[in-house]
Protein backbone atom coordinates (compact mmCIF):
# COMPACT_ATOMS: atom_id res chain seq x y z
CA UNK A 1 0.00 0.00 0.00
CA UNK A 2 2.45 2.47 1.44
CA UNK A 3 4.93 1.50 -1.74
CA UNK A 4 2.87 1.92 -4.31
CA UNK A 5 1.74 5.59 -2.53
CA UNK A 6 5.08 6.39 -2.56
CA UNK A 7 5.47 5.80 -6.22
CA UNK A 8 2.77 7.48 -6.93
CA UNK A 9 3.70 10.47 -5.09
CA UNK A 10 7.08 10.00 -6.42
CA UNK A 11 5.69 10.34 -9.94
CA UNK A 12 3.85 13.46 -9.31
CA UNK A 13 7.39 15.30 -7.86
CA UNK A 14 8.89 14.35 -10.48
CA UNK A 15 6.44 15.59 -13.16
CA UNK A 16 6.34 19.00 -11.09
CA UNK A 17 4.04 19.01 -8.39
CA UNK A 18 6.27 19.36 -5.46
CA UNK A 19 2.86 19.55 -3.18
CA UNK A 20 2.72 15.40 -3.88
CA UNK A 21 6.31 15.18 -1.73
CA UNK A 22 4.06 15.69 1.76
CA UNK A 23 2.30 12.37 1.21
CA UNK A 24 6.15 11.26 1.50
CA UNK A 25 6.82 13.50 4.28
CA UNK A 26 3.93 12.49 6.59
CA UNK A 27 4.29 8.63 5.90
CA UNK A 28 7.91 8.48 6.21
CA UNK A 29 8.42 11.34 9.29
CA UNK A 30 8.23 9.07 12.12
CA UNK A 31 11.28 6.90 11.18
CA UNK A 32 13.22 9.23 9.80
CA UNK A 33 13.32 11.40 12.77
CA UNK A 34 13.46 8.48 14.85
CA UNK A 35 16.34 7.42 12.98
CA UNK A 36 17.86 10.50 13.15
CA UNK A 37 17.46 10.22 16.94
CA UNK A 38 19.50 7.25 17.25
CA UNK A 39 21.89 9.10 15.97
CA UNK A 40 22.29 11.93 17.66
CA UNK A 41 19.72 11.76 21.10
CA UNK A 42 18.73 15.21 20.66
CA UNK A 43 15.21 15.65 19.58
CA UNK A 44 15.55 18.95 17.89
CA UNK A 45 18.81 17.95 16.47
CA UNK A 46 16.66 14.69 14.99
CA UNK A 47 14.20 17.15 13.45
CA UNK A 48 16.62 19.07 11.53
CA UNK A 49 18.78 16.43 10.41
CA UNK A 50 15.61 14.78 9.11
CA UNK A 51 14.61 18.28 7.94
CA UNK A 52 17.66 17.69 5.86
CA UNK A 53 17.32 14.75 5.02
CA UNK A 54 13.72 14.67 3.30
CA UNK A 55 15.61 18.21 1.13
CA UNK A 56 17.96 16.14 0.00
CA UNK A 57 15.27 13.23 -1.18
CA UNK A 58 13.51 15.72 -3.01
CA UNK A 59 16.18 17.34 -4.50
CA UNK A 60 17.50 13.41 -5.28
CA UNK A 61 14.68 12.01 -5.92
CA UNK A 62 14.93 11.20 -9.82
CA UNK A 63 18.35 9.04 -8.62
CA UNK A 64 15.64 6.45 -6.98
CA UNK A 65 16.23 3.42 -8.82
CA UNK A 66 12.60 1.20 -8.55
CA UNK A 67 14.32 -2.14 -8.72
CA UNK A 68 14.98 -1.21 -4.74
CA UNK A 69 11.74 -0.25 -2.49
CA UNK A 70 11.35 3.89 -2.20
CA UNK A 71 11.87 3.31 1.36
CA UNK A 72 15.15 1.45 1.43
CA UNK A 73 16.24 4.51 -0.51
CA UNK A 74 15.09 6.51 1.46
CA UNK A 75 16.60 5.12 4.71
CA UNK A 76 19.91 4.68 3.08
CA UNK A 77 20.33 8.24 1.73
CA UNK A 78 19.58 9.37 5.31
CA UNK A 79 21.44 7.35 7.15
CA UNK A 80 24.48 8.27 4.67
CA UNK A 81 23.37 12.15 5.81
CA UNK A 82 23.31 11.68 9.18
CA UNK A 83 26.59 9.83 9.07
CA UNK A 84 27.81 12.44 7.55
CA UNK A 85 26.52 15.61 9.91
CA UNK A 86 27.45 13.10 12.90
CA UNK A 87 31.05 13.37 11.79
CA UNK A 88 31.24 17.17 11.20
CA UNK A 89 29.19 17.60 14.78
CA UNK A 90 29.73 14.97 16.75
CA UNK A 91 27.75 13.85 19.82
CA UNK A 92 30.15 13.39 22.30
CA UNK A 93 29.50 10.76 24.62
CA UNK A 94 31.13 8.95 27.74
CA UNK A 95 34.23 7.09 27.34
CA UNK A 96 32.93 3.15 28.31
CA UNK A 97 35.27 3.67 31.61
CA UNK A 98 33.60 6.46 32.51
CA UNK A 99 29.47 5.82 32.62
CA UNK A 100 29.02 5.93 35.88
CA UNK A 101 27.09 2.99 36.44
CA UNK A 102 29.93 0.94 34.97
CA UNK A 103 31.89 2.16 38.13
CA UNK A 104 29.99 0.45 40.49
CA UNK A 105 27.62 -1.98 38.98
CA UNK A 106 26.32 -3.74 42.07
CA UNK A 107 23.41 -1.64 43.83
CA UNK A 108 22.92 -1.74 47.11
CA UNK A 109 19.84 -4.30 46.28
CA UNK A 110 22.33 -6.62 44.74
CA UNK A 111 21.88 -5.13 41.09
CA UNK A 112 20.86 -2.08 38.79
CA UNK A 113 17.15 -1.01 38.76
CA UNK A 114 15.93 -1.79 34.88
CA UNK A 115 15.72 1.83 34.07
CA UNK A 116 19.60 2.41 35.44
CA UNK A 117 20.34 -0.60 33.68
CA UNK A 118 19.11 -0.19 30.17
CA UNK A 119 20.26 3.26 30.27
CA UNK A 120 23.67 1.98 31.08
CA UNK A 121 23.21 -0.44 28.05
CA UNK A 122 22.10 2.42 25.94
CA UNK A 123 25.31 4.91 27.11
CA UNK A 124 27.47 2.19 26.59
CA UNK A 125 26.39 1.81 22.72
CA UNK A 126 27.20 5.63 22.40
CA UNK A 127 30.09 5.11 23.41
CA UNK A 128 31.50 2.19 21.02
CA UNK A 129 33.64 2.67 17.72
CA UNK A 130 31.26 4.73 14.84
CA UNK A 131 31.22 1.72 12.93
CA UNK A 132 30.19 -0.89 15.53
CA UNK A 133 27.57 1.80 16.68
CA UNK A 134 26.35 2.90 13.49
CA UNK A 135 25.69 -0.90 13.02
CA UNK A 136 24.23 -1.88 16.18
CA UNK A 137 22.11 1.63 16.19
CA UNK A 138 20.77 0.46 12.59
CA UNK A 139 20.17 -3.30 13.64
CA UNK A 140 17.62 -2.30 16.31
CA UNK A 141 15.92 0.37 14.59
CA UNK A 142 15.49 -2.58 11.57
CA UNK A 143 14.18 -4.66 14.28
CA UNK A 144 16.90 -6.91 13.52
CA UNK A 145 16.74 -7.14 9.70
CA UNK A 146 20.23 -7.38 8.95
CA UNK A 147 20.03 -7.01 5.10
CA UNK A 148 17.57 -3.70 5.96
CA UNK A 149 20.17 -2.30 7.70
CA UNK A 150 23.06 -3.78 5.80
CA UNK A 151 21.39 -2.00 2.81
CA UNK A 152 20.90 1.32 5.58
CA UNK A 153 24.65 1.50 5.67
CA UNK A 154 25.33 0.89 1.66
CA UNK A 155 27.73 -1.81 3.32
CA UNK A 156 27.56 -6.04 2.22
CA UNK A 157 25.74 -8.36 4.86
CA UNK A 158 28.82 -10.08 5.57
CA UNK A 159 30.76 -6.73 6.60
CA UNK A 160 27.52 -5.67 8.64
CA UNK A 161 27.64 -8.79 10.47
CA UNK A 162 30.84 -8.88 10.94
CA UNK A 163 30.56 -5.08 12.29
CA UNK A 164 27.38 -6.42 14.21
CA UNK A 165 28.71 -9.15 15.94
CA UNK A 166 31.90 -7.09 17.16
CA UNK A 167 30.00 -4.44 18.58
CA UNK A 168 28.26 -7.02 20.79
CA UNK A 169 31.45 -8.39 22.11
CA UNK A 170 32.65 -4.89 22.73
CA UNK A 171 29.20 -4.04 24.34
CA UNK A 172 28.70 -7.72 26.05
CA UNK A 173 32.63 -7.31 27.46
CA UNK A 174 32.16 -3.94 28.98
CA UNK A 175 29.16 -4.61 30.67
CA UNK A 176 29.75 -7.80 31.88
CA UNK A 177 29.81 -6.66 35.32
CA UNK A 178 26.42 -5.13 34.86
CA UNK A 179 23.89 -7.30 36.76
CA UNK A 180 20.36 -7.78 35.64
CA UNK A 181 17.53 -6.93 38.29
CA UNK A 182 15.95 -10.25 40.23
CA UNK A 183 13.85 -12.09 37.96
CA UNK A 184 16.48 -12.16 35.30
CA UNK A 185 18.86 -13.97 35.00
CA UNK A 186 22.67 -12.53 36.45
CA UNK A 187 25.98 -13.43 34.39
CA UNK A 188 28.58 -12.72 37.64
CA UNK A 189 29.15 -15.25 39.65
CA UNK B 1 24.72 -9.95 29.94
CA UNK B 2 23.82 -11.98 27.60
CA UNK B 3 22.91 -11.33 23.48
CA UNK B 4 19.04 -11.89 24.30
CA UNK B 5 19.60 -9.56 27.11
CA UNK B 6 20.83 -6.75 24.73
CA UNK B 7 18.37 -7.80 22.27
CA UNK B 8 15.60 -7.14 24.71
CA UNK B 9 17.30 -3.59 25.86
CA UNK B 10 18.07 -1.98 22.57
CA UNK B 11 15.27 -3.52 20.50
CA UNK B 12 13.11 -1.71 23.40
CA UNK B 13 14.59 2.22 22.33
CA UNK B 14 12.42 5.06 22.97
CA UNK B 15 10.40 6.18 19.93
CA UNK B 16 9.94 10.06 20.31
CA UNK B 17 6.96 11.81 17.67
CA UNK B 18 7.70 14.36 15.41
CA UNK B 19 6.73 17.84 16.65
CA UNK B 20 2.97 18.92 15.11
CA UNK B 21 4.74 21.05 12.74
CA UNK B 22 7.42 19.44 11.16
CA UNK B 23 5.82 18.02 7.95
CA UNK B 24 4.53 21.54 7.22
CA UNK B 25 8.40 22.74 8.19
CA UNK B 26 10.00 20.36 6.06
CA UNK B 27 7.05 21.04 3.04
CA UNK B 28 8.28 25.33 3.28
CA UNK B 29 11.90 24.45 2.91
CA UNK B 30 10.49 21.77 0.00
CA UNK B 31 8.26 24.52 -1.94
CA UNK B 32 11.16 26.93 -1.21
CA UNK B 33 13.78 24.64 -2.72
CA UNK B 34 11.20 23.85 -5.64
CA UNK B 35 10.61 27.71 -6.64
CA UNK B 36 14.71 28.55 -6.72
CA UNK B 37 15.41 27.97 -10.48
CA UNK B 38 17.94 25.56 -11.46
CA UNK B 39 21.76 26.51 -11.23
CA UNK B 40 23.06 27.29 -14.76
CA UNK B 41 25.42 24.87 -16.02
CA UNK B 42 29.09 25.56 -16.72
CA UNK B 43 28.91 26.50 -20.55
CA UNK B 44 31.51 23.58 -21.08
CA UNK B 45 30.62 23.32 -25.07
CA UNK B 46 31.74 27.01 -25.41
CA UNK B 47 34.60 27.19 -23.05
CA UNK B 48 36.09 23.61 -24.22
CA UNK B 49 37.58 24.98 -27.22
CA UNK B 50 39.23 27.64 -25.54
CA UNK B 51 40.60 24.91 -22.59
CA UNK B 52 42.35 22.82 -25.35
CA UNK B 53 44.05 25.63 -27.03
CA UNK B 54 45.05 26.78 -23.79
CA UNK B 55 46.60 24.00 -22.28
CA UNK B 56 48.56 22.58 -26.09
CA UNK B 57 49.75 26.86 -25.70
CA UNK B 58 50.72 26.35 -22.73
CA UNK B 59 52.95 22.89 -23.22
CA UNK B 60 53.90 23.92 -26.21
CA UNK B 61 55.73 27.45 -24.26
CA UNK B 62 57.17 24.93 -21.90
CA UNK B 63 59.14 22.75 -24.35
CA UNK B 64 60.02 25.95 -26.41
CA UNK B 65 61.36 26.89 -23.52
CA UNK B 66 63.41 23.79 -23.00
CA UNK B 67 64.25 23.58 -26.62
CA UNK B 68 65.52 27.27 -25.83
CA UNK B 69 67.83 26.78 -23.45
CA UNK B 70 69.49 23.42 -24.62
CA UNK B 71 69.74 25.17 -28.17
CA UNK B 72 71.57 28.09 -25.72
CA UNK B 73 73.64 25.47 -23.92
CA UNK B 74 74.40 23.86 -27.05
CA UNK B 75 76.13 27.32 -28.36
CA UNK B 76 77.85 28.03 -25.46
CA UNK B 77 79.40 24.79 -25.45
CA UNK B 78 84.04 24.25 -27.16
CA UNK B 79 83.70 24.04 -30.64
CA UNK B 80 85.00 20.46 -30.53
CA UNK B 81 83.91 18.11 -28.32
CA UNK B 82 85.45 14.91 -26.92
CA UNK B 83 82.97 11.94 -27.40
CA UNK B 84 82.97 12.04 -23.47
CA UNK B 85 81.78 15.10 -23.04
CA UNK B 86 78.90 14.84 -25.83
CA UNK B 87 77.60 11.59 -24.28
CA UNK B 88 77.62 14.05 -20.87
CA UNK B 89 76.09 17.10 -23.00
CA UNK B 90 73.19 14.68 -25.01
CA UNK B 91 72.73 12.81 -21.81
CA UNK B 92 71.92 16.69 -20.09
CA UNK B 93 69.86 17.44 -23.26
CA UNK B 94 67.94 14.41 -22.87
CA UNK B 95 66.89 14.92 -19.09
CA UNK B 96 65.80 17.97 -19.86
CA UNK B 97 63.58 17.20 -22.58
CA UNK B 98 62.49 14.28 -20.52
CA UNK B 99 61.54 16.91 -17.76
CA UNK B 100 59.52 19.18 -20.27
CA UNK B 101 57.53 16.36 -21.08
CA UNK B 102 56.80 15.03 -17.61
CA UNK B 103 56.13 18.66 -17.10
CA UNK B 104 53.85 18.71 -19.81
CA UNK B 105 52.59 15.50 -19.26
CA UNK B 106 51.39 16.29 -15.56
CA UNK B 107 50.03 19.71 -16.61
CA UNK B 108 47.69 17.85 -19.28
CA UNK B 109 46.55 15.60 -16.37
CA UNK B 110 46.12 18.19 -13.68
CA UNK B 111 43.58 20.37 -16.47
CA UNK B 112 42.09 17.13 -17.42
CA UNK B 113 40.84 15.71 -13.72
CA UNK B 114 39.77 19.83 -13.13
CA UNK B 115 37.88 19.24 -16.51
CA UNK B 116 36.21 15.73 -15.27
CA UNK B 117 35.73 17.02 -11.74
CA UNK B 118 33.75 19.98 -12.55
CA UNK B 119 31.76 17.70 -15.01
CA UNK B 120 31.47 15.15 -12.44
CA UNK B 121 29.89 17.54 -10.03
CA UNK B 122 27.87 20.01 -12.34
CA UNK B 123 25.82 16.88 -13.52
CA UNK B 124 24.59 16.30 -9.67
CA UNK B 125 23.03 19.63 -9.66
Amino acid sequence: MSATEDQADVEKVLAGDASAFEGIVRRWQGPIVNLAYRFCRDRARAEDMAQDAFLRAFRTLASWRREAAFSTWLFALATNLFRTDLRRIPVHPLPLVDIPELRDPRAIDGGLEDEDRDRAVREAVYALPTKYREAILLFYFHEMDVPAAARSLAMPEGTFKARLFRGREVLRSKLAKVRVSPGLREEIP
Amino acid sequence: MTRDELDRILSAEDRIVPSSGFAASVMDAVRREAATPPPIPFPWKRALPGLVVGIVALAGLIVAGFALRASAIAAAAPATLSLHQLIAAARVAAQQADGAGWIALTLLLTLASVFFSFRATGSRT
